[in-house]
């Protein structure tokens, strides 16, 4: 008998009509590592709730079939029962601290206490694992200081002390940066040598390529395909997930290994591909170019505390070019948008919007002619009206309740969420709310659109979405800036990109040129999109940014 | 990040003292006049009340924390001295205006009781973390639960208020005025307080679901990283501050019978 | 609906969760008036909210474990002594919402009549013994003073100056929470639903 036995589970949340799994049957063998992938709202999360047993004992609702952990039937166990098998950690770092300790230390032991483990047990337990995780030097620190990636590292550390013999991560890196995403990672690699069932769900899909023994597809609810990774990756493409860079060129370009299936990770491909294609020189790219000014930006400087510069003596000039800001967390990108919106006063310097100094003005002054979408969408929500929320900003700059209305609807049409007007903003799930925010700040049909971290908590489908808005913004003559960590992204949709790193620029052309220098990629931290990875481990001189650019420039050797 | 706990370790004896120790002694100071009934013995508790706060360094802070009552004991005065229904003997006056010895009697009482109050509340306050209260009360038998709901409180104010400078930041994004006449105060309030309040029942959800996980719901016997060791003199004075309660208590049934 | 389900409470980790929410938004409540100079406390939207989401019982510990925790590490001790009005007003806005008091606009007008009338109720004694019968609102002192100045009884004027300070404050509070439950979406609200059952699919 398998570890876990999942035998035609379905269940329905409260309140709702349609199954949020249905008929799911598979088994997990211990010591195994489960990739789980899908769309939003295919029911990944959902499964791993059940697999702990808060579905349905914690949510309620409508269930049917059966999950059995090591021989425990997971609708019944009490949840802090199974905890002691199974452990689990989530997306959003700040809620699975339990708020109720103010050092990682005590935090770490919090659930050891639960338990009833002896204190010098709890002591040698949490010590081994602060280390083992390299956030001992955090232990007397508040965790709610610590960064995204920090806190999800004492997360997973606080359930790997209780010993579970599976470990559920529910996309932990989706609202961290990469930095943060990376350090989450090497934890997950360690552990993959230590022999724990983990059970991952991702959309990073290089992430499930690289360690999944197995991978389950889900969509709708339903069970696609549960099999080895090039398996599911044949068609996983039908249902909203977009296979790894890897196996998408090696099938283009029909390059298979010896049992005939397509390398998943990168490091596969090298080792098949290597040798049998050359690249030839891509021509210059086409691309639009714009020499109106719409921000100028002279000697910014700016700090919070007097003496400590977050941003030193910035000059940047914004034509209607769609551009990408990007850089590790601290990098002074979030403080830079957020000057320019207005929000912060420069310390130094000033910035200059169609030639008119914005010192005086105020960032509700400004709105009619800057727009900016904050990266939690629940930081402005308050009406209970999708179409409402929406209207709240084209009202407020002025326009009549008419015009306004037909702003938002057009707004609510760009982000495909017409249909949702009339609900209640809170009963969509993130990834829509995100859409909600953005097309309430695109309804103000504003000059200039700053966007933070548009990408998170969207799937394949959403980010695709967010480049063709983004796309269709620049049409209308609108000005895009975006702070972004999401390098595909990046290279497919912007044609500008600014790198920074501690405060300053220190990078600043078209994609192609940032991503080709080496040491700019070291000095802002962060990684080349993952075609163009690809293509310069193969030997392309070129950068490669789409899989266009690679197929056209790639060609098998003879 | 900033705690609302005023509480410092400035490593004066008085943070040592156990929690319960100096609830005991709230609970002392504040009784025993009740009971004496006389003038003196707010003086004598006042005396007390500063007396541990210059010896535990956090007299300077404690001020800052009665000085808002002094108003509104101000105001006490005034209006007793001028106007209380049992006002007979005039005792000054200023002008037209005149104080009564009985009015001002009862607003220098209500004014100790305040003050006394205050001053003893903060030995507590601001030289004990809450946590440690906390701790040691679920320590001492009772609930988990209860213990989770003090200290997570201070952990969910900081963040509660980091989030509202955000939500202050997207909504005047979206043109929302901030300042100016009061209706234009009254309307920002809404769009300003629902994301704040939403989020942080919907965040209410995921916290209990990592405390669930956590075992926090499990049955059977917790146990504990630290122990707070009580100093020997933690049990005499507590002691000691019982029967000087009890022995004020037994006065003041004697003093009501004859 | 019968009394044993108004008083129905569940005491599982989700509502546990929820008292430090509804402190910590009392908090804000009462920070955001003060930043916005409006003269009201707001001082008790978390309270009401636990109250309607948790029930009388939830509604009456927000507000006790509220003035407790905030008396006893803020330095605020004042707010210890009306431990006992903000615990009846959850739990009377509690009774008020399971008995379907919150369920309209007007509704929640009544609630907020009964808020206000239990807050006079309790808070006047306490104002009496402790204040003398001061509020230390500058508008309800200003009405306690005109009213001792014309002889009237002191429970009276005390009780004059609580209402001005009370009502229309629990009047605003009660609509804000109104607002606040209608946003919120079913998939929160039905973690408080005291009468759920898992259905069997098979």
């Amino acid at each position: 008998m398998a570890y876990i036995e999942i035998d035609n589970l379905k269940y329905r949340y409260p309140k709702t009509k349609k199954l949020a799994l249905d008929g799911i049957s598979i088994q997990i063998e211990k010591g195994s590592f489960l990739g789980v992938i899908g769309r939003n709202g295919a029911g990944k999360s959902t499964l791993s709730s059940a697999i702990i047993g808060l579905v349905p004992q914690f949510y309620k609702g409508a269930y049917g079939g059966s999950v059995i952990v090591d021989g425990l039937d997971a609708s019944r166990t009490p949840v802090s029962e199974l905890s002691r098998k199974v452990g689990l950690v989530f997306q959003n770092p700040f809620n699975q601290l339990s708020g109720a300790k103010d050092t990682v230390y005590d935090e770490v032991c919090f659930g050891m206490q639960n338990f009833g483990i002896p204190s010098d047990e709890m002591r040698r337990r949490a010590d081994a694992m602060l280390e083992k995780l390299g956030i001992a030097q955090f232990r007397d620190r508040n965790p709610f200081d610590l960064s995204g990636g920090q806190m999800q590292r004492v997360a997973i550390a606080s359930i790997l002390v209780l010993q579970p013999d599976v470990l559920i991560l529910d996309e932990p890196t989706s609202q961290l940066d990469p930095a943060g995403s990376e350090e989450v990672f090497k934890v997950v690699e360690q552990l993959t040598n230590d022999g724990i069932t983990v059970i991952m769900i991702e959309q990073k899909i290089d992430k499930i390529a690289k360690y999944s023994d197995k991978i389950l597809l889900l969509d709708d609810g339903k069970m696609v395909t549960y099999g080895t990774p090039s398996e599911v990756f044949a068609e996983s493409e039908a249902h909203g997930v977009i296979p790894p860079a890897p196996l998408r060129l090696s099938r283009a370009l029909n390059i298979a290994d010896e049992n005939n299936s397509y390398p998943a990770t990168e490091e596969a491909a090298v080792r098949i591909m290597n040798g049998k294609v050359s690249f030839k020189d891509v021509r210059e790219k086409e691309r639009t170019t714009s020499s109106e000014e719409v921000f100028r930006i002279e000697n910014l400087s700016f700090h919070y505390t007097e003496g400590i510069n977050v941003l030193h003596s910035v000059s940047l000039s914004f034509d209607k070019r769609p551009t990408a800001i990007i850089g590790q967390n601290g990098a002074g990108k979030t403080t830079l948008a957020k000057l320019m919106k207005g929000l912060l006063k420069p310390s130094e310097g000033s910035i200059f919007f169609k030639g008119e100094d914005t010192k005086a003005k105020t960032a509700a002054a400004l709105s009619s002619s800057i727009g900016y979408v904050f990266q939690n969408p629940d930081d402005q929500i308050f009406k209970p009206r999708v179409l409402d929320e929406v209207m709240f900003g084209p009202v407020n700059i002025g326009m009549s309740k008419e015009d306004a209305e037909r702003k938002a609807i057009e707004a609510l049409g760009l982000v495909h969420l017409e249909n949702a007007k009339n609900r209640n903003p809170y009963d969509l799930d993130l990834h829509e709310r995100k859409m909600v925010a953005l097309a309430s700040v695109i309804a103000m049909d504003t000059d200039a659109i700053i966007l933070d971290e548009p990408t998170i908590a969207q799937d394949d489908s959403g980010k695709n979405l967010i480049a063709r808005i983004i796309g269709e913004l620049a049409e209308k003559g609108k000005l895009v800036v975006s702070i972004l960590h999401d390098m595909d992204l990046v290279a497919t949709a912007f044609t500008r990109v600014i790198a920074m790193a501690n405060g300053s620029v220190i990078d600043d052309g078209k994609p192609e040129d940032v991503f080709r220098d080496e040491s700019t990629l070291m000095k802002a931290g962060l990684e080349l999109p993952h075609v163009a990875s690809l293509g310069r481990k193969l030997g392309s001189e070129s950068v490669l940014l789409t899989d266009k650019d690679f197929l056209e420039s790639a060609f098998i050797r003879e | 990040m900033k705690s609302i706990s005023l509480y410092k370790d400035n490593g004066t004896w008085l943070c040592r003292v156990h929690p319960f120790t100096k609830l005991m002694y709230i609970a002392a100071v504040i009784l025993i006049p009740l009971f004496l009934h006389t003038l003196w013995a707010y003086a004598v508790a006042i005396a007390l009340d500063v007396a541990i706060l210059i010896s535990g360094k956090s007299l300077k802070r404690a001020r800052a924390l009665i000085i808002f009552s002094f108003t509104i004991i101000a105001t006490i005065f005034l209006i007793k001295g001028l106007f209380d229904g049992d006002n007979i003997t005039p005792l000054f006056s200023l002008g037209s205006i005149v104080f009564y010895k009985e009015g001002l009697l009862k607003a220098l009482r209500t004014g100790c009781v305040i003050i006394n109050m205050l001053l003893s509340f903060s030995i507590l306050v601001l030289t004990t973390k809450p946590e440690d209260i906390a701790d040691e009360m679920e320590r001492h038998g009772f609930s988990p639960r209860l213990s989770y709901v003090i200290s997570s409180v201070f952990s969910i104010i900081p963040q509660m208020m980091g989030t509202m400078d955000t939500i202050t930041d997207a909504q005047r994004s979206r043109g929302m005025e901030t300042e100016g006449k009061l209706s234009v105060r009254m309307k920002a309030f809404i769009p300003l307080i629902t994301p704040v309040v939403t989020s942080s029942l919907i965040n209410t959800r995921e916290r209990a679901i990592a405390l669930e996980v956590r075992g926090f719901g499990a049955k059977g016997k917790r146990s504990y990283l630290r122990t707070w060791k009580k100093h020997k003199g933690d049990k005499a004075i507590t002691i000691l501050l019982i029967i000087a309660t009890f022995l004020a208590f037994i006065w003041k049934i004697i003093t009501w019978l004859i | 609906m019968t009394a044993k389900d108004i008083f129905r409470t569940k005491f599982d980790v989700a509502s546990i969760v929820l008292i430090p929410a509804c402190i910590g938004i009392n908090y804000i409540g009462k920070l955001f008036a003060s930043a916005l100079k409006l003269p009201l406390w707001l001082d008790s939207i978390g309270t009401c909210l636990g109250a309607c989401l948790g029930g009388p019982i939830i509604g009456g510990i927000c507000g006790a474990a509220n003035n407790l925790i905030y008396g006893l590490t803020t330095g605020d001790s004042i707010t210890l002594i009306y431990a006992l009005t903000s615990l009846f007003i959850g739990f009377f806005v509690g009774i008020m919402a399971r008995a379907g008091f919150m369920k309209s606009f007007p509704r929640s007008i009544i609630t907020a009549l009964v808020a206000g009338a239990v807050a006079i109720v309790i808070s006047t004694p306490l104002n009496i013994v402790f204040w003398g019968g001061q509020t230390g609102n500058v508008w309800g002192d200003a009405v306690f003073a005109a009213s001792q100045a014309a002889s009237l009884p002191l429970w009276l004027s005390s009780l004059f100056d609580e209402i001005i300070v009370d009502v229309p404050d629990k009047i605003i509070t009660l609509i804000l929470t109104f607002l606040i439950l209608k946003a919120l979406p079913d998939k929160l609200t039905s973690l408080y639903d005291a009468s759920d059952e898992v259905e069997r699919l098979d």
